[in-house]
């Protein structure tokens, strides 16, 4: 935050749920960071091992951080950005 | 070993076939290839079990291919399957879960039932089903399925593991294997063949020549003239998801193959023609094809519109003129054998076995004389081999 | 069969809307051409210019605030900026691309006389034990979060590996209100050489970057270790320490919630490559990089290549690079129009060069990296396949690059080899940098467009 400038009002939020939880998030932030701040960091299982994973390259290339979100199953949280009302469903499961 | 029994020249699916079935007969047998192996047809194939009888043609093709002649050795190539996976030691993910061949049309659901008759009179077990039968047993199959032909035998294998699962057992029996070894002169002496690479030589009595759309090139240098029709065709591959088809689905209209393979992917093709066939490097994929190939898919398993497509690639079909497969001894000259064509996937163990038998001087496990090079051969040197 | 795929025409297209695309946009559309610029992202900026989201925007203020200038200017010159658009394939030179609408699946194709191909880079990974837990992240991962979105990645992070970027992103977290464990450096790029002090005075204004950042650091108390590297990342369900091991050998394990490992970038050269340009190995012999000539050309006809893609050359040399290739498409699509004046651009362009050059002397890969990564741990993150198998494929003798895939499915996953690419190719130990062979489609494609029956003429 720029000291000494005018104060700017913050972010509004807006209300996401996540694996049915629900949690509050700025409006426009990824959702890698959603989760991140909400402290999940396991979002799928890696199909020929089972492992967890999570985001890695933060910029669409890997394809770790793939979740479900509003019912569209393969979406990447790092490129996509919080909306009101998002559903994001994690895999880690089974 | 600069003297083996037997050269083999063309390291895909048949010359590691051909070697191992020789090797473990007892020859002392020398592989020769020019680049990595299973690299060109073999390497790039949809790599489909066809037991029951084939669709006659590929999209773009001219020439329809006699299918019932087929029929027997499909049959023999059924029962070679069945064992091959014990036969070598080796996890070829191999699946025999049967397949459908499907009809849209009226003329195409009398196809299948002509077809069934084909199938039937060679022992091929296949049931001809309503549309709505076919559903009941895979219900991914969209309403657009009129009939479709059922055979328990159909499946497929992963094309990536079986050459190099030949060639190890070929290796384990004896056989040398020289990858990154192009053939570059093949000259007569005596009774034998001496096949160089460069200042490197190999001599032997027989020579097997299983290099694909290169059996023209390979042969002339032996001053042997064959005619090839190579071309070359394109698959898909979906990123992977759970199980949820353990079925081949062909269509009987035009060149269709879908199927899950082992690690989950989808794999589409069918012979759709790539952009063109370039025999010194990789050839490049066709987007009329693909948007053709993936939209009929779409139209028989729907549920291929919710996936996402991860890799094309375009490979070199070893087609003959006729569109059948060739195999046996040239005549004229003892001891050089050819072995290719389509449907050299499923028909590779047959086609190792009856090299093995014809060069043990025995007869093949079914007749396949009509099938002989003599057909192809052409005199005429300056004739243009290309197609 | 209903839709036919979109069909658009331009003069000029240019595919990634970062520094070098943006920069080549503008100088050709105000050369008059009509340009295309074509993105994957919502917004235009690529990595360097990354917008933040308007909300955040609004009451963070702008980030990098010359990048939504650029952008502006681009679209005030008339650009056409097709964002939310995959470019998935391309033949004829590049004068065909092929597009796919990253929202609705619907197929495109872009006709253009000249193709800019300015896609940018990646980081680049060397796999260590543990390096798939989740919590283990790329240092640009840490940095997004930090700049666009204002969450820190961790309170205790640690970061390492190699590369300039090191530095900014750590001081990213700080602002962000990361607490950061430890910072290992793995070369000992900050202790002063002759031969690297002199490089680096003939660039004032990267060693005075260098410098802040430091300071930045040493205030906060962030202790840059160099000749330290991570050996291992431990943790159940996600990453909890980390083994480094220091420049005197010694290891000590340190907590962590946040591991944000790389070293340095990776030309995302996929389009180019697609088209069979000619390649050769960059400075490091790791990466395959289009042979150009100074202004970008390819061997090619018509397809251009700008910033990082090119080869790894930071922000300027993008921009400068940019402006090389569109003044030489210029020159051949409109040539009464052009001023000529390249000269002072192509000597920037090699100014800029040669301290990428010492950036790559500074931070050197380490030469027993791929040796050193054990058996037992992944490579191919995709398909979980292990260093081991790799060796094993490729220890029967007949195993290439290509023979290893196909034989372990190292690169057959979902990132189409991005990650595991170079140390595959290493693993293969062939005889010169090599990559997976580049294949149409570019990026995984969502299908339900084509397989509703897009007619293609």
């Amino acid at each position: 935050m720029s000291a000494g400038k005018r104060v700017r009002p913050l972010p509004e939020t807006v209300t996401v749920t996540i694996d049915g939880t629900p949690g509050q998030a700025w409006a426009g932030q990824s959702v890698t960071a959603v989760l991140v701040s909400a402290g999940i960091w396991s979002l799928r299982r890696n199909p020929v091992n089972g492992q967890l994973r999570g985001p890695f390259c933060g910029m669409g290339v890997c394809l770790e951080c793939e979740v479900t979100i509003d019912g569209r199953p393969g979406s990447r949280s790092c490129t996509e950005h919080v909306t009101d009302g998002m559903d994001i469903r994690t895999a880690t499961h089974g | 070993m600069t003297q083996p029994d037997v050269i083999v020249v063309g390291a895909g699916i048949l010359g590691a076939s051909a070697a191992f079935h020789l090797a473990e007969r007892g020859y002392r047998v020398v592989v020769l290839e020019r680049g990595a192996p299973n690299r060109e047809g073999s390497g790039t194939t949809a790599g489909n079990l066809h037991i029951q009888a084939i669709h006659t043609r590929r999209p773009g093709q001219e020439v329809p291919v006699d299918s019932a002649r087929l029929l027997p050795l499909q049959l023999r190539a059924s029962d070679h399957w069945s064992r091959i996976e014990e036969q070598l030691g080796a996890d070829v993910e191999l699946r025999r879960g049967g397949g459908f061949m499907v009809a849209e049309t009226a003329a195409q659901e009398q196809e299948l039932r002509e077809k069934h008759e084909w199938e039937r009179h060679a022992g091929i077990p296949t049931e001809v089903l309503t549309g709505d039968e076919a559903r009941e047993r895979l219900p991914l199959l969209s309403d657009r399925v009129r009939a479709a032909s059922w055979c328990p035998l159909d499946g497929y294998a992963n094309p990536l593991l079986i050459t190099p699962a030949y060639l190890a057992a070929a290796r384990r029996h004896g056989a040398e294997l020289h990858p990154f070894t192009p053939v570059t002169d093949i000259r007569r002496v005596g009774d034998d063949y001496k096949v160089l690479s460069g200042d490197r030589s190999w001599t032997a009595p027989v020579v097997v020549n299983t290099a694909g759309p290169w059996i023209t090139e390979i042969s002339a240098l032996a001053g042997i003239h064959i005619r090839m029709s190579p071309v070359a065709i394109q698959m898909h591959v979906t990123t992977r998801v759970p199980p949820v088809m353990h079925h081949l689905v062909q269509h009987i209209g035009e060149g269709m193959s879908v199927k899950q393979v082992s690690a989950g992917n989808l794999l589409i093709g069918g012979g759709w023609p790539a952009a063109g066939l370039d025999m010194a490097g990789r050839s490049t994929v066709s987007l009329p094809s693909m948007a053709g190939n993936l939209a009929q898919a779409g139209r028989i398993l729907p549920f291929l519109g919710g996936l996402r497509l991860l890799r094309m690639w375009a490979g070199p079909l070893a087609a003959t003129p006729d569109e059948m497969p060739v195999i046996g001894e040239v005549p004229g000259h003892p001891g050089f054998f050819v072995a290719g064509g389509t449907y050299a996937f499923t028909l590779a163990p047959v086609w190792g076995d009856t090299l093995c038998r014809r060069i043990a001087g025995e007869p093949p496990a079914d007749p396949v004389d009509d099938l002989g090079p003599g057909r192809l051969l052409y005199d005429d040197a300056t004739t243009p081999v290309s197609p | 069969m209903a839709d036919v795929m979109t069909e658009s025409e331009t003069d000029v297209a240019v595919v990634g809307g970062g520094p070098a695309g943006l920069h080549a946009a503008l100088v050709l559309a105000r050369g008059g051409l009509s340009v295309t610029l074509i993105d994957e992202s919502d917004t235009l900026g690529g990595q360097y210019y990354k917008r933040r989201a308007e909300q955040l925007a609004v009451a963070f203020g702008d980030f990098r605030p010359r990048g939504t200038e650029l952008i502006r200017e681009v679209r005030d010159a008339g650009v056409v900026c097709r964002t939310g658009t995959l470019v998935w394939g391309a033949e004829d030179g590049g004068r065909t691309l092929f597009t796919s609408d990253v929202r609705t699946g619907v197929l495109g194709r872009v006709r253009a006389r000249a193709t800019v191909a300015a896609t940018g880079a990646y980081e680049r990974s060397l796999p260590f034990p543990g390096w798939t837990l989740p919590g283990v992240v790329t240092p640009g991962l840490a940095l997004h979060l930090a700049t666009m979105d204002r969450v820190p990645v961790g309170s205790r992070v640690v970061l390492a590996g190699t590369g300039p970027f090191l530095l900014p992103v750590a001081c990213a977290l700080l602002e962000a209100g990361a607490g950061i464990e430890a910072l290992a450096e793995l070369n000992h790029p900050y202790r002063p050489r002759p031969s690297a002090v002199a490089g680096a005075l003939r660039q004032p204004a990267r060693l005075a970057e260098a410098a802040r950042y430091l300071l930045t650091l040493a205030r906060h108390g962030v202790r840059v270790e160099q000749g330290a590297r991570v050996l291992a990342a431990y943790g159940d369900t996600q990453v909890t320490a980390v083994d480094i091991a220091g420049a005197d050998g010694t290891v000590r394990r340190v907590e962590t919630d946040a591991l944000c490992v790389g070293f340095g970038f990776r030309p995302s050269t996929e389009l180019p490559r697609l088209l069979g340009c000619r390649t050769q190995p960059d400075r490091t012999g790791t990466e395959q990089l289009p042979v150009v000539d100074a202004d970008g050309a390819t061997s090619v006809d018509g397809l251009y290549v700008a910033g990082d893609c090119a080869g790894i050359a930071g922000v300027h040399a993008a921009g400068v690079r940019g402006q090389l290739a569109a003044r030489a498409i210029l020159r051949r699509l409109a040539p009464g129009r052009t001023p000529v004046r390249v000269a002072g651009l192509r000597r920037r362009a090699r100014a800029l060069d040669r301290f990428a050059a010492l950036a790559d002397r500074l931070y050197p890969l380490p030469a027993e990296a791929v040796a050193d990564i054990p058996d037992a741990t992944q490579v191919c993150r995709c398909e979980g396949v292990t260093a081991g198998e790799i060796r094993q494929a490729v220890a029967t003798g007949w195993n290439d690059l290509h023979g290893a895939k196909a034989a372990t499915r190292a690169g057959m996953g979902p990132c189409q080899g991005r990650e595991c690419g170079h140390i595959v190719a290493a693993l293969a130990r062939r005889d010169e940098a090599e990559g997976f062979a580049a294949r149409m489609p570019i990026r995984p494609l969502p299908m339900a467009a084509t397989v509703e029956g897009q007619e293609v003429r």
